[in-house]
């Protein structure tokens, strides 16, 4: 087996980068042109003489796409520069129209943020340093990443090649161009290597994918490709001066592959440094069938793409106002409303967490504890204070999501309390939730209708467990010679007495009430 | 009614309200012209009788209806071939793209038809707007109306040339560095760079797009004033972002000097008026230039253009990184010419070798360099820092007067073959250089012909930027103190042309 990484890595320091491209799938229309966004058109439908770089045709920014990115420099701690430009970008390619790309150069939107993670207890043991950073309540740790700036640019177009194996250029006979995507607003977040490891570079961009599907700047989908992740990564000793060389990773489109691509470069350049062998610097391709990385290119020199800022578009300007205006705007964001859910609600860690990451889960949860009951509260049968539903909520939204369809708000609301209640149990509301997701229909009426409703009557209940007992004299027996397990036979005969209707949590509590006290 | 050489826009427009002249019947005779012209002089590419005549019956109608006409209803105009129209071939005198359809109507374009104008067909130019002598375009050079041996200036020449001959009224070119004005001077027709940001360049194929204009070329300076204001008086245009909102009133200030309110006060730059390789015959129509503008009643202040000097190597190192730029798209995947190869690295190489000029390939080379990251702070960015003093010195120059008085061109139309050195070349747009640097607008006006060489000779007026308004008043005044006291038309059809076809009926 190869070395494991936390080995690897008290030997040495990994510094970690990433390139974050992000679509900006929440927009109209494209980055330069009015073309209307579009994932699954036609081939070449959604296209002008702007995207086409036809030659005369002239870029007009999309304003909304500018205000995107300073609102989500803002969410990630960045300052919004009050002027930035867009820059040219030369490289002759058939994907990039106009055969240069339009990108900006060094004063990008925003400049200079920082986001903070937190790893988990496990994740802790692959740094040595963890003792030494701000450590997070289960047992983990707290890293600050920096961002050094957030810019906006075109996406290319799509090249199909065909003829070759697997759609790849080697070996293809022809390539097929849709310019649908050329000029798709993309957003670049480029942050300091500051991570140290694969699992916080993981972390990163799940943190990053939370907040921007929070703002609701895109569908951060890494399988559709509208959010990309380049990943760089060097080794050099701890508290060297310098870094050491590194390797790029372009395009690692999921979250296992960015993990598991930063594992294997980590092994490959401790192998080759620890032989006292040097790194190349490359762009090097993750493959993640065979599991490895193999070189894509070796950079000799320095690429020279002639940058130059464009005269087509006027500067970039936003106001104070504006930015404040953007500030005022920003969503809670997922890791304030996780800790709000926990303070305030006193919801789990756990449930918590996946409940504010995951904007429509969210909306979902807040929707359903601001659901007003539909049966009047009475003096007798009290509506129980959302508070109090909360933990219960926040369980059938992470726990219990339906097989087909989804909940709405008012069902959540009415399984939560049916649980609450114990009118129903854990595995009974799975079926129910089954059942209601794809009609709407109210969970009470269904289990109602459906004779679902279990039994939580006291006193009926103890009853029929005060039957049982008594004719039971052999568990009863051996229960008290220490055989405690056939508690879990006389709740058995318990429901099959009261006609499967009975709560079985409160049989077990009054089985167990009476045995103890019997057997004392 | 003789000829349709004899109209200016003004005088097309009004024949044509009054319905004294149809508007077929001009766009018949305007193309009559041009085929009983155009052989000689090779000023159009392409000549659109299907678009002239249709646009022409659509002004014929609306007049029957009793719509009301656009201001240059029937005015028959040309447009050089770096714009784009539907329905014509925009080759900007390529190789590269020979053939090439549009795929859509330049802005420009779409607002002088909307304002009624009656396309005419596309002009010969320097191939991508490089040159200054229309000698470098793919498909042959225009001659000089004037002189046959001697070449109309460019890059716009085939514009020029059209409207000095009596092949058009009105005339759309371009100027990034003169490319307007220089051949407007060689062939002695107006020819005016609007402030940078007036005109759409939506359209355009661009070759600098921080210095390109569309500007109108005609006959007398109301003609080009009316044109500018089809071009640029809708306001800016959305689709091209350097567009202002500068006022555009172009007509404002063209009544007689009398209506201003205070005299002009007229600008000299001894700097520019006794520059080196300035020749004798232009020397002496800046000085006719000075008499008739003082007996409008102008005043004249002594300035300094202190950077004018830098102007050419600033501007040519900027031109030549955006022309790079702006080019590049030139591969022949999606249009024009294509020279296969096994690769498409050898694709690209191969279709831009052959579909480029030597001029073409020149200016890229040179962009490719000086935007190259070794050269880029050393030649780049110090010229911007050159354009930013350029603009300064004209802005403080024109805070103290109503123009600046300059040459356009240095010399009267050369003979082809004579500047076959390109630094030659480049040095004949000293004068107009500056304005495409800074933005400001300029214009040349016809003085006549010159004693020395028979040919047309020329002032250039240069104004503040976003007062067009005011240069074409100013302008206004020299071609009527011109026209008083050489008792002449402001600029006549080249008398070889003259009445050459274009018969209109009595």
């Amino acid at each position: 087996m190869s070395e494991r990484i936390q080995d690897i890595l008290s030997r040495w320091q990994a510094s970690i980068g990433l390139e974050v491209h992000v679509e900006l799938t929440s927009l109209e229309t494209k980055l330069l042109c009015g073309c209307t966004l579009s994932r699954n058109a036609e081939p070449n439908t959604h296209v002008c003489p702007v995207c086409l770089g036809l030659p005369g045709a002239l870029p007009v920014a999309n304003r909304e796409a500018v205000l995107a990115v300073a609102r989500t420099g803002l969410a990630l701690g960045c300052a919004v520069e009050r002027r930035s430009t867009f820059w040219r970008k030369h490289y002759f390619y058939p994907d990039m129209a106009k055969n240069f790309q339009t990108t900006q150069g060094p004063v990008a939107i925003c400049m200079g943020g920082s986001v903070e993670v937190e790893l988990d207890a496990e994740t802790a043991r692959e740094r040595p340093d963890a003792p030494t950073l701000r450590p997070a309540p289960d047992g983990g740790y707290v890293t600050r990443i920096r961002i050094r700036r957030i810019h906006l640019e075109e996406d290319a177009a799509k090249m199909v090649h065909v003829g070759g194996a697997e759609g790849r250029i080697a070996g293809a006979t022809h390539s097929l161009i849709d310019y649908n995507r050329a000029g798709t607003p993309l957003m670049e977040l480029v942050c300091e290597p500051d991570l140290r490891t694969p699992a916080e570079a993981r972390r990163l961009v799940e943190h990053l994918r939370q907040t921007l599907l929070a703002l609701g700047v895109s569908d951060c989908s890494l399988e559709a490709g509208s959010l990309r992740v380049d990943a760089n990564v060097s080794l050099a000793r701890a508290h060297a001066p310098e870094l050491g060389t590194k390797c790029e990773m372009k395009n690692l489109n999921s979250l296992k592959s960015l993990h598991d691509a930063l594992a294997f470069e980590v092994r490959r350049q401790a192998a080759l440094l620890d032989a006292g062998k040097a790194v190349r610097q490359q762009t090097r391709h993750w493959e993640p069938t065979s599991r490895r990385t193999i070189a894509l290119r070796t950079k000799e020199a320095f690429d020279d793409y002639r940058l130059f800022p464009d005269p087509d578009l006027p500067p970039i300007l936003i106001s104070d106002d504006v930015v404040e205006r953007l500030r005022a705007s920003l969503p809670e964001l997922p890791a304030e409303k996780s800790a709000r859910y926990v303070s305030q609600l006193g919801l789990r860690r756990r449930e918590a967490r996946m409940i504010a990451a995951d904007p429509a889960l969210a909306s979902l949860f807040e929707a359903a504890l601001a659901v007003t009951p539909e049966t009047p509260a009475t003096p007798e049968a009290p509506a129980t204070p959302a508070r109090d539903l909360a933990t219960t909520v926040a369980n059938v939204i992470v726990n219990l999501r339906p097989a087909h369809g989804c909940l709405a708000a008012a069902q959540v609301r009415s399984i939560a309390q049916l649980l609450h209640d114990e009118a129903l149990t854990f595995a009974q509301a799975r079926d129910v939730i089954d059942a209601v997701a794809p009609t709407g229909e109210d969970p009470a009426r269904y289990v109602d209708a459906h004779g679902l409703r279990q039994n939580s009557d006291r006193e009926e209940l103890a009853s029929v467990v005060d039957d049982v007992l008594a004719r039971s004299e052999d568990q009863v027996a051996q229960y008290r010679a220490g055989n405690t397990k056939v508690v879990g036979h006389l709740i058995g005969q318990c429901m099959r007495e009261a006609g499967a209707a009975g709560n079985p949590k409160l049989f077990s509590a009054l089985l167990r009430e009476r045995l103890d006290a019997q057997g004392a | 009614m003789a000829s349709v050489d004899q109209l200016t826009a003004a005088g097309v427009a009004s024949a044509i309200a009054e319905g004294a002249l149809s508007a077929v019947e001009v766009a018949t005779a305007a193309l009559d012209a041009i085929s009983a012209r155009d052989a000689d002089l090779h000023a159009y590419l392409e000549v659109t009788p299907d678009l002239a005549l249709e646009a022409a019956r659509r002004v014929d109608e609306r007049r029957a209806a009793g719509e009301p006409l656009g201001p240059l209803a029937g005015v028959p105009f040309a447009i050089k071939d770096n714009l784009q129209l539907e329905g014509t071939h925009t080759t900007c005198g390529s190789r590269m793209l020979e053939g090439y359809a549009s795929q859509f109507t330049a802005t420009a374009v779409s607002r002088m038809l909307a304002a009624g104008a009656v396309p005419l067909g596309k002009t010969n130019m320097d191939e991508f707007a490089f040159g200054s002598s229309c000698e470098a375009s793919a498909f042959g050079p225009t001659r000089n109306p004037w002189d046959l041996a001697r070449v109309p200036g460019g890059s716009s020449g085939g514009s020029a040339a059209a409207v000095a001959a009596g092949e058009a009224t009105l005339a759309l070119g371009s100027d990034t560095g003169g490319s307007i004005r220089q051949p407007a001077s060689l062939c002695g027709v107006v020819g005016m760079k609007p402030s940078y940001g007036t005109v759409s360049r939506y359209g355009l194929v661009a070759f600098g797009s921080s210095l390109d204009q569309v500007g109108p070329l005609a006959r007398t300076v109301r003609d080009a004033a009316l044109c500018l204001q089809a071009l640029a008086g809708g306001g800016p245009d959305p689709l091209d972002a350097t567009t202002t909102g500068a006022p555009r009133d172009f007509l404002a200030h063209l009544g007689p000097a009398a209506d201003a309110p205070e005299p002009l006060t007229i600008g000299l730059v001894p700097r520019l008026l006794e520059a080196e390789g300035l020749d004798a015959d232009e020397k002496s129509a800046l000085s006719h230039a000075r008499h008739v503008l003082a007996d409008q009643g102008a005043t004249f202040v002594e300035l300094d253009l202190p950077h004018a000097d830098a102007a050419i190597a600033a501007y040519y190192a900027i031109a030549s990184c955006e022309a790079f730029s702006n080019l590049a798209r030139f591969d022949g995947v999606r249009f024009g010419a294509q020279v296969g190869a096994p690769t498409l690295a050898e694709q690209t190489s191969r279709t831009r070798a052959a579909g480029f000029g030597a001029e073409a390939r020149r200016r890229q080379l040179l962009g490719a360099y000086l935007l190259s990251s070794d050269a880029y702070e050393r030649y780049f960015t110090q010229a911007q820092r050159i354009r930013r003093s350029i603009a300064a010195d004209l802005s403080r120059a024109l805070s103290r007067c109503d123009a600046i008085l300059a040459p356009a061109s240095p010399t009267c139309a050369f003979g082809f073959g004579e500047r076959s050195d390109p630094v030659r070349m480049y040095a004949s747009d000293l004068f107009t250089v500056g304005c495409n640097l800074a933005g400001n607008p300029a214009i040349s006006v016809p003085l006549g012909l010159g004693p020395q060489s028979g040919l047309p000779v020329s002032a250039q007026l240069i104004g503040a930027c976003h007062d067009d308004a005011r240069l074409l008043g100013v302008a206004a005044a020299l071609e009527r103190g011109h026209g008083a006291s050489a008792s002449a038309e402001p600029a006549p059809v080249a008398p070889a042309f003259l009445g050459r076809g274009g018969e209109l009926p009595a």
